[in-house]
């Protein structure tokens, strides 16, 4: 595949998928927005892609819907206006359905829809310089998908306090740490890429079909209450019983070299 | 009251604290089938105990947990496929959660918890940790699921720091401070050897309050983590109204006044059950 607003690239096991419109801060246009969803489904389908990493080219990760198109060419945004409506999105990972991990790396401004990509990542990083935002609120647009999927995975009244205080205020990287927005912080800023690709090539050291069905429980975990969410986590776990990659991993371990994990074949799910 | 007695637990009583201790510290408390038994056993004794008013568990040894017996799995001809059918119907019994036990529990961590270590610390109240304790979860490591014990911190603790655990699996461990900061756990004791006095000192403030109304707490608490906000809340109405009318309810403020403290009701299994 060839992209106008993307790169996506190997090195080794991990698949980047690179926001590519620096002069824009990375906004996402009609064609990022279609091109979004072949990326996420060409690194999925790749057998070699063990982990994605996330980022953007230039000083933002990414800032959300380009306003610019929105306002001059609405038509071109049409397919996306039913998508939003109907609650089906194709921009992120988990929009479609990628149960590789998924790591963003927030390398700058990460304002609005730039969220989604925060909200809906396995794990992020971000650069000592970065930092957030939710100006939807500030132009009298909803604040609702990237929140709410942020609301379930780290305290409710930073996300609160950021949706309403809208463009006037920014949360740094450094808080975003404090409250387990992220787990990793990059000073200098420039090393992010370094630190992505080797936080991703201990991860993809990991059983593929192991990781694939870790993540479906533990998404799936969002959508139920606790005891429903651990029984279907219970059938998640029971799936890889007998699994080649549970010999391997102990007899690897036991042998001290690598693991030489099964390729995904997608018959793991349960 | 009859005690039982356990090879691979040390159950015990401090005053109104009743301590469950992982003691196979030479397998770094690692739960082989019989220690799995043990548990069902221990949380139901202390849980039935009257003169326990609250339950501290942790580990001998420099492990507080780390998981199944793996030598056991690879040795003993059944492996894990031993607790296939508990796993397909979801019916655990190693921590308090899973036998329902509505006194407050307190898991401190000494050391090592790794893996299926981090089943009692989502199912625990409270967390205590040493400063020298090591968090990390190396099931896809070893090419194993990481499930139930993730999906219970999901919901109580920030969801990232639990992702990246379970992605890194062995390659990478996280601090007590770090599981401080993203309230994993509450209190780090320093130095580590403090922990049990620290752990007895908690459960000993916790011991004062009334037993009956800490049950409803628990159960409204734990209710809340299995719905949406407004039925969460209606579930919690019901445990707050069921306290009503108790005799702790007139003996708290009448302690308070006397300047004394209060002489609880015993909780009675019939507390235990709920409004229903």
């Amino acid at each position: 595949m060839s992209y106008q607003t993307l790169k996506v690239e190997r090195h080794g096991a991990v698949g980047w998928l690179i926001f590519d419109r620096p002069a824009a801060a990375n906004a996402m246009d009609a064609t990022m927005l279609d091109e979004l969803e072949q990326a996420w489904v060409e690194l999925d389908a790749d057998p070699t892609v063990r982990v994605i990493v996330n980022t953007g080219e230039g000083k933002a990760f990414q800032t959300g819907v380009d306003v610019v198109q929105l306002s001059r060419d609405p038509q071109a945004m049409r397919v996306q206006s039913r998508r939003t409506r109907t609650a089906t999105l194709k921009l992120t990972a988990w929009h479609n359905q990628v149960w590789k991990p998924v790591i963003a790396a927030v390398n700058g401004v990460c304002a609005g829809g730039g969220l989604h990509f925060v909200a809906d990542a396995d794990i992020v990083i971000a650069a000592a310089n970065a930092t957030f935002l939710d100006p939807h609120v500030s132009v009298g647009q909803v604040t609702a998908y990237e929140a709410i999927g942020l609301m379930a995975k780290m305290p409710v009244e930073a996300v609160m306090r950021m949706a309403f205080l809208g463009r006037h205020e920014r949360t740094s990287a450094q808080r975003a740490y404090e409250l387990g927005m992220v787990s990793q912080v990059v000073d200098p800023p420039e090393n992010l890429r370094d630190e992505a690709q080797n936080l991703a090539e201990k991860i993809a050291q990991n059983s593929p079909a192991a990781m694939a069905a870790t993540k479906r429980a533990l998404w799936g975990a969002l959508e139920t209450g606790l005891t429903d969410a651990c029984r279907n986590g219970a059938r998640e776990l029971v799936s890889m019983w007998g699994h080649p990659d549970q010999t391997e991993g102990p007899l690897s371990f036991t042998e001290k070299r690598d693991a030489e994990w099964a390729p995904m074949t997608g018959d793991t799910q349960p | 009251m009859t005690f039982s007695s356990y090879e691979f637990l040390k159950v015990e009583r401090h005053g109104p604290v009743g301590w469950l201790i992982n003691n196979r510290p030479d397998q770094l408390n690692a739960m082989n089938n019989a220690m799995r038994d043990e548990f069902e056993t221990a949380w139901k004794e202390l849980d039935a105990d009257p003169a326990v008013r609250v339950i501290v568990h942790t580990g001998e040894g420099r492990a507080f947990q780390t998981g199944v017996d793996v030598t056991e799995i690879a040795s003993d001809g059944v492996g894990m496929e031993r607790y296939r059918e508990s796993m397909e119907t979801f019916d655990l019994r190693f921590t308090s959660w899973h036998n329902q036990v509505w006194k407050p529990v307190i898991t401190a961590v000494n050391g090592l918890c790794a893996g299926g270590a981090f089943h009692w610390v989502a199912d625990a109240d409270i967390v205590l940790a040493a400063s020298d304790a090591q968090f990390f979860d190396p099931h896809v490591s070893v090419g194993q699921v990481v499930s139930i014990e993730a999906i219970g911190l999901m919901r109580k603790m920030p969801v990232e720091a639990v992702m990246r655990m379970a992605f890194v699996g062995r390659h990478e461990r996280m601090s007590a401070q770090r599981a401080y900061e993203l309230g994993m756990v509450s209190q780090v004791v320093d130095p580590p050897e403090n922990l049990r006095d620290e752990a007895q000192a908690l459960a000993e403030k916790i011991a004062k309050n009334s037993p009956a109304a800490m049950a409803a707490t628990k159960r409204a608490l734990w209710g809340a983590l299995e719905t949406g906000l407004t039925d969460a809340c209606r579930g919690g109405a019901r445990e707050l109204v069921s306290m009503w009318g108790h005799p702790d309810q007139t003996e708290g403020p009448l302690a308070f006044t006397e300047k004394r403290d209060p002489d609880w009701a015993e909780l009675t299994p019939g507390d235990s059950d709920g409004p229903g």
